[in-house]
């Protein structure tokens, strides 16, 4: 049998949402302080297929149905934490959490802090995010900026079924909290948009993947293209274009926000001088503008062009599909970033 | 002999079709039988789809395809 045909009789190729589902399956068969809340999150699975088949193994007091009341589980989510739990609770569009953000910023936060490290708040909270299936601008923004901000939390976004595991089952046993943002275009789950390439194949057995650790998803020598989830994917489509026309781009997949690899991104913009960022939160006061700065106060001189920033307008998300589709990320709006640094007009440069 | 992987005819009562929306197996992966290799949906409700032998798939269809009840979305040999 020759090796490929080994990898593909050992595959075994699962969706974001179900790795997701797998990795809290063991840690709750490990772990009885773990257990799961949120709404819809039961007998349903979750809106977006990350807790398929939890309500059957575990039952009812472990996988808990909440009433539409953010305000009471994530509160309730950090009592639990600071008493000796393991909560996962589900804030299910991230949109929501302006009537839950005094119980994440103030208490979730920053508990550990205010007690001098005696109370510890391991609470993973998980959240959706992202557009692009027309659901309007209070369910498709990212809003990764206003998580990674505040210290005191740690932010994960995965852009495939790998490192969604692995970072779920990292997320659990942290002893701080985490927040897991999915994106829901890489679920799997068809009505949200599919992108195929975020099923990948996924060990059944546990492991982790330690935070602050970027991925060079892709080498390159010519431009480094940053960027976390969907983001990703826009970037190594824009870099199959751009390798099309000689050019040979690098993708890094920060994998987590906070911690920040500030390193892999610095080392990569070392060896190709240029660098893209690719945000599908908003344009300004965000990630890609944290990038950038983190290169030009280290070391300017390794540079060959003044970055480029790839992001959401700063506009409220559009309903209208024609408008949302204009205002998205695209991997020609990359390809345009990237001619508009070698002194070019327009994505069809090539 | 090749067997077809059909769209699952008992899985929903309306005559509707069903979309691809995720291949759980590359073309060519040897699978066994029972094995789950698809996810479909209909009307956001998703379905699975699972190996009805063993044997290398040869996938027909690709993600976001639709295909009616009862249709051939794969082969397996």
């Amino acid at each position: 049998m020759s090796s490929v045909a080994v990898a593909a009789a050992n595959e075994r190729r699962l969706t974001i949402a179900r790795a997701m589902a797998e990795a809290i399956a063991q840690e709750m068969r490990i772990d009885h302080r773990v257990f799961v809340m949120g709404e819809d999150i039961g007998t349903l699975g979750g809106v977006f297929g990350n807790t398929r088949g939890l309500f059957d193994e575990f039952g009812a007091e472990r996988v808990r149905d909440t009433p539409i009341s953010e305000t009471a589980f994530m509160g309730a989510a950090t009592g639990a934490a600071s008493d000796g739990m393991r909560p996962i609770v589900e804030l299910m569009f991230v949109d929501f959490f302006g009537v839950c953000f005094d119980a994440i910023y103030n208490s979730m936060a920053k508990n550990a802090y205010f007690s001098g490290g005696t109370v510890k708040v391991p609470v993973v909270l998980m959240t959706s995010t992202g557009g692009g299936y027309s659901d309007g601008g209070q369910h498709s923004q990212c809003l990764y900026g206003t998580f990674a901000h505040l210290p005191g939390m740690k932010v994960v976004a995965p852009s495939n079924a790998y490192d969604a595991k692995g970072l779920m089952t990292a997320a659990i046993r942290d002893d701080n909290p985490v927040v897991y943002m999915y994106h829901k275009g890489l679920q799997g789950m068809g009505w949200l948009g599919t992108e195929p390439a975020a099923t990948v194949h996924v060990p059944e057995e546990s492991y982790t993947i330690p935070f602050g650790q970027a991925a060079i998803v892709r080498e390159g020598r010519d431009v480094t293209i940053v960027s976390v989830a969907m983001g990703v994917h826009n970037a190594l489509k824009a870099a199959d274009l751009l390798a099309a026309d000689g050019v040979s781009a690098e993708v890094v997949d920060l994998r987590t926000l906070v911690p920040l690899d500030r390193e892999t991104v610095f080392a990569s913009v070392s060896k190709t001088g240029r660098l893209i960022v690719v945000d599908e939160d908003y344009h300004s006061y965000g990630m890609t503008g944290e990038i950038i700065a983190s290169i030009a106060e280290r070391d300017l001189s390794v540079l060959k062009a003044s970055p480029q920033r790839v992001a959401y307008p700063d506009i409220p998300i559009p309903f209208s599909r024609p408008m949302e589709q204009f205002a998205l990320p695209s991997p020609e709006k990359i390809i345009e970033a990237y001619g508009k640094m070698k002194g070019r007009r327009g994505w069809r440069w090539m | 002999m090749a067997v077809d992987v059909t769209i699952p005819t008992d899985l929903w009562e309306e005559d509707t079709e069903a979309a691809i929306t995720s291949w759980l197996v590359s073309d060519g992966a040897v699978v066994s039988e029972g094995q789950l290799i698809a996810e479909i949906m209909v009307e956001k409700v998703q379905y699975e789809v699972r190996a009805p032998a063993s044997g290398a798939i040869k996938i027909g269809l690709p993600v976001e395809a639709v295909a009616p009840k009862g249709g051939t979305i794969a082969t397996i040999s």
